[in-house]
């Protein structure tokens, strides 16, 4: 029992020593009307931030919510489908394996930051160079059909597929090598079907490695947005929940509604987790 | 209508070569063991069977059919693995049925077959469970069922027991062994215990490095081994072995050591007789030496000094010396000796076995 | 090995891989050869009849000389190094203990703790450095390094921690209980049986957290503001862009110099990596 606190402590004390007091203030300031452009202290609101937030269009809450669900959606999908697929082709052993893993895993050992540049680069380019006009049809063509920004949006998923798509490969690899060997190679005599055998054995056997990749690329295309709002110096101007919450809170200095709406991710982000978790670790049933 | 034909078959892994010009031809409803130590090319050999691992040269039929280009769905084959390769999702229903639906087979057929084999095994109250609930000895039972429920051509076994207790490998054993009998399909079983290769097999095929070293019925492969290897291998406790140089006088050939003079028996004379003042290799099984009595010529016994004393209880096994090596012998139960104590030990004449010391082929 | 015809295997194999591979890479060719191109040729007219985007005629190490000469580059290695270094250290010392408490000892709320873990994860960071700038300032950290190595373990520890948790479910009970029999106490059968044992794991959740502090940008950018204490992710992109002008060639060089290290460390660990990942879910 005291060993196991003592444990603990160093972890406990640094997570939550740094990380309690940012997350309480957050909390807090969501209820309040906090704002550096307004001498005074701030004023306890209950939850009227979250109300506007619903209802105020000026907030552009909605369409925000729309976009972030459908690029984490989208970006989820295809990164767990290109991961898969890197991870069940690596699986045999060939020569030059490590090789081609090392190059596999680049685009996540990487610097993000760095990356996000070399992608803008190539997909938004300085009108001069060599390459810009067609980059520029491309761009009007996507903006044309879907607004604004659209362009840029797909851009970031890019970005982050290709990131993310490296990482789900590789961890989905190390799940494929922790199931018995015995279990493919059943499946290989009794099933005639590759397809059958991908839905029957791979993916219930791979589940809680799949069940934990999506959540930590769900994670991680969130925070992505929000770091490539601000590289690109607000150059991607679609809204999504993240870049919305950094400009109302930096730019606008509200930082009271800033904080709710960053704060309306937890929920939907808890109920998903939870939901994982019964994937990994299903309830018993009992033996009749 | 399914014998199983393996000719010059090869495998070469980079640059290891695992299974060297292996021929084998395999009765219909016969029920062949492969045996051998770990790495002598049995595994590799029951995988190419099967179309788990590719073909390097040679050729494989089964039933008539030559299979080398066969994925192993299409080959009529069932498989049991060592680890039983159970899937965890699934019930022990789901897993049994899973070959049958795989193939389209329809409902009502494939819940008559698992019930059937379900009750052969008896493991009806098992259908529902998964295999994390169930015991060693259960999830082997399932693990066969799931092969039987196919009504394969061939069945292979790759050391389906070596996961099981003692106690439960010797039932288990019995259990395939009726099985057999009663389903009369071919099968073809890779273990390592030289027992479990013996009492179930039709035939054994004995393996070392690659390449077959006998093949034969089990107290053919027992009785008459036809190198060192085999005669090692085979049997519990193993054959001893005596170096001893061949030599003649008194009208006779001899072999002898340190503490040891042995007229060799005459019908056995023809094969040593070049071999005269060369060292040849004595085997002996240690079922096959007793104390001496009088009915026993002298020239066929040697004097022994009792080192450790085993009782199994059917049985007793004693260490003892002969000269500067050590032998192994069964002697009855009632024989009551203690270590240090000195006796007399006779050979069977013609249980004696001579190995070349070269090429450790048998001088039979 | 299944056993397929050779078109069979370029279909389904080599085709794919190489797809995947070219994808891959894709954009470091794109960021290598922009970083040798000399300046010329990087605004040229797409039109223009010598125009070889793909590749170059005229390699050029004007831009990494640059680089290496005009900013402060070296300086911002050796700052990411030493952050990256320290936080990792800090991170894998706190997730070694906590990892282990949650695997090994029973007491109540392991489950929960364990769970909790992963709760940390779901704020959203992205206003999260606004009252951190506000402790960084009161404790007069400001514009130092160890600003960032205090910050950063808040999302290492965690990860870190769940890593071995399952890395160290997956060794036997036995191996310890076998050295406390011997005469170990917990904590000497800990350090000393299991540690060494659980060296995949450590690797591999060292990798990751050196990883993702080497690659870190807004506590880095938020932190710090003299130049000569910026990291290579912020120095290179503050540094090198300045209002619309971006110094592409340079851009690419360092961010190509700056992953260098990186990578070496994941060459030399690939494998381990992987079989930590696969202890980490197996528990």
């Amino acid at each position: 029992m005291v060993a196991a606190w003592l444990l603990l402590a160093p972890a406990a004390v640094m997570v939550a020593g740094v990380l309690a007091y940012p997350v309480a203030w957050e909390a807090w300031t969501s209820l309040t009307d906090l704002s550096p452009q307004r001498s005074g202290p701030a004023r306890f609101v209950g939850l009227r931030n979250y109300v506007e937030l619903a209802t105020n269009p000026v907030y552009r809450f909605w369409p925000a919510a729309a976009a972030t669900l459908a690029f984490v959606g989208l970006t989820g999908a295809v990164k767990l489908a290109l991961g898969l697929g890197l991870a069940l082709l690596l699986q045999r052993p060939f020569r030059g394996r490590a090789l081609v893993l090392l190059a596999v895993f680049l685009p996540w050992v990487y610097p993000a930051s760095v990356a996000v540049i070399g992608w803008y680069w190539t997909l938004n380019p300085p009108l001069v160079t060599s390459y810009s006009r067609l980059a520029a049809d491309l761009k009007q063509a996507v903006d044309g059909a879907f607004g604004s920004g659209a362009w840029a949006l797909a851009s970031v998923g890019l970005f982050n597929v290709w990131r993310g798509a490296a990482f789900t490969g590789v961890f989905l690899l190390a799940g494929v090598q922790a199931v018995p060997a015995d279990l493919f190679d059943y499946a290989r005599l009794e099933c005639p079907s590759p397809w059958r055998r991908f839905w029957f054995v791979t993916v219930p056997l791979l589940r809680p490695f799949l069940a934990l990749a999506v959540f930590l690329s769900l994670t991680t295309g969130l925070a992505d947005l929000a770091n490539v709002w601000m590289l690109t110096g607000g150059r991607v101007v679609f809204p999504v929940l993240g870049t919305e919450a950094y400009w109302l809170g930096v730019q606008a200095g509200q930082l009271g509604p800033a904080a709710a709406l960053s704060l309306t991710l937890v929920p939907p982000l808890a109920l998903v987790l939870w939901a994982l978790f019964r994937l990994v670790d299903p309830p018993e049933e009992r033996p009749r | 209508m399914a014998q199983v034909v393996l000719k010059d078959l090869n495998k070469m892994y980079d640059d290891v070569h695992a299974v060297k010009d292996v021929n084998l031809n395999i009765l219909d409803k016969e029920f062949v063991v492969l045996v051998g130590p770990s790495g002598c090319g049995k595994s590799t050999t029951l995988r190419m069977i099967a179309g788990l691992e590719e073909i390097t040269s040679g050729e494989i039929q089964i039933g008539n059919r030559v299979v080398n280009d066969l994925p192993p769905k299409d080959r009529d084959i069932a498989m049991v693995f060592q680890n039983y390769a159970l899937y965890p999702h699934m019930t022990v229903y789901d897993n049994m049925a899973f070959g049958l639906k795989m193939r389209k087979f329809p409902k009502a057929e494939i819940q008559k077959r698992v019930q059937d084999a379900a009750e052969i095994l008896g493991i009806q109250e098992l259908l529902k469970r998964k295999p994390r609930q169930l015991s060693g000895g259960q999830r082997q039972r399932v693990a066969v069922g799931r092969a039987i429920v196919r009504h394969p051509q061939v069945f292979l076994f790759d050391e389906p027991l070596s996961n099981l207790d003692a106690k439960l490998r010797v039932q288990m054993r019995v259990e395939l062994k009726r099985l057999h009998n009663r389903l009369e399909t071919t099968a073809i079983y890779v273990t390592h215990d030289q027992v479990e290769a013996m009492t179930l097999g039709d035939r054994v095929v004995v393996m070392k490095d690659g390449w077959i070293q006998q093949v034969g019925e089990p107290l053919e492969v027992y009785g008459r081994p036809r190198n060192r290897f085999v005669a090692g291998f085979i049997g519990s406790p193993a054959m001893n072995f005596i170096e001893t140089t061949v030599a003649d006088g008194a009208g006779a050939l001899w072999v002898e050591c340190a503490g040891l003079r042995l007229r060799v028996p005459a019908e056995r004379s023809a094969r040593l007789a070049g071999k005269r003042r060369q060292a040849v290799v004595l085997g002996i099984r240690p079922e096959d030496l007793h104390p001496a009595t009088g009915a026993d010529p002298v020239d066929l016994t040697c004097e022994a000094v009792v080192d450790v004393v085993e009782p199994l209880g059917s049985d007793i096994l004693l260490d003892v010396k002969v000269g500067n090596c050590v032998i192994v012998v069964r002697v009855d139960p009632s024989v009551r000796l203690r270590q240090h104590d000195k006796i007399r030990l006779a050979f069977t004449p013609e249980r004696i076995h001579f190995f070349d010391a070269k090429t450790e082929e048998s001088l039979q | 090995m299944v056993i397929e015809r050779r078109w069979k295997k370029w279909v389904f194999f080599y085709v794919p891989l190489t797809l995947f591979l070219v994808g891959m890479l894709f954009p470091f060719y794109w960021m290598l050869i922009t970083a040798i191109r000399p300046d010329a040729e990087l605004y040229r007219s797409w039109r223009n009849v010598h125009n070889t985007p793909f590749w170059t005629l005229h390699p050029t190490l004007d831009h990494v000389q640059d680089l290496l000469a005009r900013t402060m580059f070296p300086r911002w290695l050796w700052n990411t190094f030493f952050i990256a270094t320290v936080s990792t250290g800090i991170s894998l010392f706190c997730g070694l203990l906590a990892g282990y408490a949650l695997a090994r000892l029973k007491f109540p709320m392991a489950g929960t703790l364990g769970t909790a873990i992963f709760v940390t994860y779901l704020v959203p960071p992205t206003l999260l450095f606004i009252p951190l700038a506000n402790i960084i300032r009161n404790f007069q950290l400001g514009d130092t390094p160890w600003a960032l190595i205090l910050t950063y373990p808040t999302f290492l520890i965690p990860f870190c921690t769940w890593l071995l948790m399952g890395y160290f479910k997956t060794i036997p009970k036995e191996l310890e209980e076998c050295a406390r029999v011997d005469g170990a106490t917990r904590f000497g059968a800990m350090a000393r049986i299991i540690f060494p044992i659980a060296v995949p794991g450590i690797l591999s959740a060292g990798i990751f957290a050196f990883t993702l502090s080497w690659n870190e940008f807004i506590y880095a950018l938020v932190f710090i503001s003299s130049p000569e204490r910026k990291t290579v992710p912020v120095g290179v992109v503050s540094e090198l862009i300045r209002g619309d002008i971006y110094f592409w060639g340079q851009l690419m060089a360092g961010a190509l110099l700056g992953s260098v290290p990186v990578a070496l460390v994941y060459s030399f660990f690939v494998e381990y990596y992987v079989a930590g990942l696969t202890g980490s879910v197996k528990g």
